[in-house]
C-alpha cells in the first residue's frame, strides 16, 4: 500500500484518475493504521471462531478438573496456531484462491474429492454440535429452543444473504469482539492474578500426575485449538476479500491478533471452569456450569456466560458453513462469494442454507443421536487435520505456485515439528474414541 | 493494483483503498500449472497417507454401525 502516493498535479501535467473509494490520509502513520483496517478480518474471524461451542466445552472442563495448571498449554498453542494460519495467508494472497481449489488442481481429483468429502463431514456434524450447545443454552436461560433454535438459524443465514462480504465481516467482527466479555467474567470470577501468571509461564503437572484422562484433554485442547475448517475458511476468505500483495503484511497482523484474542479467551473459558470447580461444583456442561456460577456470582454473569455460549456457537456455525460452501464451489467451479447477489451465486447460498438449517433441524429431532455425531466430530477431525496440514505444507513449498512467498527452511523446521506433533495427538484420539477399550483406564470417556 | 501517481507538489498525500475496490491484481496462474510434480519419496508418504486415511475412515464407519445398533 505504501506505492498508492497521490499528489496534486500542477497545471498542464496530466492527472491519474483516483479510484472512486479511495480515502486520501496525510501521514504514514495513519496510512498503516487505515490499510490495517481494510485488511483486518479474516484473521480475527478465523480464531475467534475456531472457541466454538465445542472449544467452550473443552476449555471449561479442563478448568474444572485441573484449575488453572493447563493454562501454560493454551500459552503454547499461541505460536502453533499462528504458523499453520500464518501459511494460509501467504496461499490465499499469492494464489487468489481457496484451500480446496488448490488441492484438487495440485494434487488431483481423487485427493480433492477425498478432502472435500471429509471437510463437507466433519463440518456438517460440528455445525449440529453448534446447535446443540444453543439448544442447551437456551433452555438455561428459560427460552423455548423451538423457536430459539430456527431464529438463531434464520440470524445466520440473513448475515451472508446482504450481497456484501463487507456487511457479513462487520457484523462477524462485531460478534467476534463480545468475546473480551470472558475477560472481565474471568477477571471477576477467577483465582488471583499471580496464580494465572505463574500457570500461564512455568509448566506444572497438576496433582496426580499424567494419566490418560489429562493426556486425552490435553489432546481435546490442541484439536480444538487447530481445527481443518480454519484452513479452508482463511484462506477462501482472503480470496474473497481480494487481499493483495502489499497485504501481506497487515494480514499476518490480522491473524496474529486474533491468535492472541482467542488463546487469552481460551485461557479465561479455564478459569471459569477453575472458579466453578472451586466452588464446590461438578462440570457437566457449560451450560450447567454457567448456571452453578450464577448461585455465587448472580444472575447477570450466569445470563452473561450462557449469551457468550450462545456467541461462540453462533461464530462457529457462520464460519464452518461458509468454509463448506466456498470450498464446495471452488470445487464445482460455482460462482462463491459473499460479494454476490444470492441470485448470480445460487449454489453457494443454497449450500450454507441447507447446511445451517440441516443442523438446526437436527437437534430440535427428540432422541437424535448427538453423542454419535460428537464422536463423529472428534474421530473425522482427527483424520483430516494431519492430511490437510500435509498438504498445506507441501503447497507452501511449492515454488511455481509461491515463488518469493514459498516457505523459509526455519518455516519448514517449525511446521514439520508441529505436523509430526499433530498427528501423534490426533492418532491417539482417533484411536481412543473409535477402540476405547485399547485405553481401559481413560475414565473419562471421549471429550467433547 | 493503481498506479503510482507522482506529480508537483510539496506535499505528499497517500491513497488507501479497500481491497475490494481496488482493481484485481494478477495472481499466480494455477490452472495452467497443472498437478504438482513430485518426487518419488513424496509420492510414496502421499501413498501412505491414502492408505492410512482408508484404514481410518473404515475403522470409523465399523465403529459408527457398532454404536448405532
Amino acid at each position: 500500500m505504501a506505492d498508492k502516493t497521490l499528489t496534486v498535479g500542477a497545471p498542464g501535467i496530466d492527472v491519474e484518475v483516483l479510484p472512486a473509494r479511495g480515502r486520501v490520509v496525510n501521514s504514514k502513520w495513519t496510512r498503516d493504521l487505515l490499510t490495517f483496517l481494510m485488511v483486518f478480518g479474516p484473521g480475527l474471524i478465523v480464531m475467534v471462531a475456531d472457541n466454538d461451542a465445542g472449544a467452550v466445552s473443552t476449555y471449561s472442563q479442563a478448568g474444572a478438573q485441573y484449575g488453572t495448571h493447563l493454562l501454560w498449554i493454551v500459552l503454547l498453542l499461541l505460536p502453533v496456531t499462528y504458523f499453520i494460519q500464518e501459511m494460509v495467508v501467504r496461499l490465499g494472497i499469492a494464489t487468489g484462491k481457496g484451500h480446496a481449489a488448490m488441492i484438487y488442481q495440485r494434487f488431483g481429483k481423487w485427493w480433492g474429492l477425498f478432502s472435500l468429502i471429509d471437510l463437507e463431514a466433519v463440518n456438517f456434524l460440528t455445525l449440529v454440535t453448534e446447535f446443540a450447545a444453543i439448544h442447551l443454552a437456551l433452555n438455561k436461560m428459560g427460552v423455548d429452543p423451538r423457536y430459539g433454535v430456527p431464529m438463531a438459524a434464520a440470524a445466520l443465514v440473513f448475515i451472508v444473504l446482504s450481497g456484501s462480504y463487507r456487511r457479513w465481516e462487520r457484523t462477524v467482527v462485531l460478534l467476534c469482539l463480545l468475546d473480551f466479555a470472558w475477560f472481565v467474567i474471568a477477571f471477576r470470577v477467577g483465582p488471583p492474578i499471580a496464580q494465572i501468571v505463574k500457570h500461564s509461564l512455568v509448566p506444572t503437572m497438576p496433582p496426580g500426575g499424567i494419566t490418560p484422562d489429562l493426556m486425552f484433554l490435553v489432546i481435546a485442547i490442541v484439536g480444538t485449538t487447530i481445527a481443518p475448517w480454519q484452513l479452508f475458511f482463511q484462506q477462501s476468505c482472503i480470496a474473497d476479500k481480494r487481499l493483495r500483495f502489499a497485504d501481506i503484511k497487515w494480514a499476518r497482523l490480522d491473524t496474529f491478533v486474533g491468535a492472541c484474542i482467542t488463546i487469552t479467551a481460551a485461557a479465561c473459558m479455564m478459569i471459569v471452569g477453575t472458579a466453578s470447580h472451586a466452588h464446590g461444583f461438578r462440570f457437566t456442561d457449560p451450560a450447567q456450569m454457567a448456571v452453578d456460577i450464577g448461585k455465587f456470582a448472580g444472575p447477570l454473569m450466569r445470563n452473561a456466560l450462557l449469551l457468550l455460549m450462545i456467541n461462540a456457537a453462533v461464530l462457529g456455525t457462520t464460519a464452518i458453513s461458509l468454509s463448506s460452501a466456498w470450498a464446495y464451489g471452488e470445487v464445482r467451479g460455482w460462482p462463491h462469494s459473499l460479494q454476490l447477489p444470492w441470485r448470480e451465486a445460487p449454489g453457494f447460498y443454497a449450500l450454507y442454507l441447507i447446511s445451517v438449517a440441516a443442523a438446526a433441524g437436527i437437534v430440535l429431532i427428540p432422541r437424535a443421536p448427538l453423542q454419535l455425531m460428537i464422536l463423529g466430530v472428534q474421530v473425522l477431525a482427527g483424520v483430516i487435520l494431519p492430511s490437510a496440514i500435509i498438504f498445506l505444507q507441501l503447497l507452501l513449498n511449492d515454488k511455481e505456485l509461491l515463488g518469493e512467498h514459498a516457505n523459509k527452511p526455519w518455516n519448514n523446521w517449525v511446521n514439520w515439528t508441529i505436523i509430526v506433533v499433530l498427528f501423534i495427538l490426533s492418532l491417539i484420539l482417533a484411536a481412543q474414541v473409535a477402540a476405547p477399550n485399547l485405553f481401559p483406564s481413560a475414565t473419562g470417556g471421549p471429550i467433547t | 493494483m493503481m498506479e503510482e501517481t507522482k506529480m508537483t507538489t510539496k506535499t505528499d498525500h497517500y491513497v488507501v483503498i479497500h481491497p475490494l475496490d481496488d482493481v484485481p491484481e494478477t495472481k499466480v496462474d494455477t490452472e495452467s500449472l497443472g498437478p504438482m510434480s513430485m518426487t518419488r519419496s513424496v509420492k510414496l508418504s502421499l501413498m501412505s497417507l491414502r492408505a492410512y486415511l482408508i484404514l481410518m475412515v473404515l475403522l470409523v464407519i465399523y465403529h459408527v454401525v457398532i454404536l448405532a445398533r
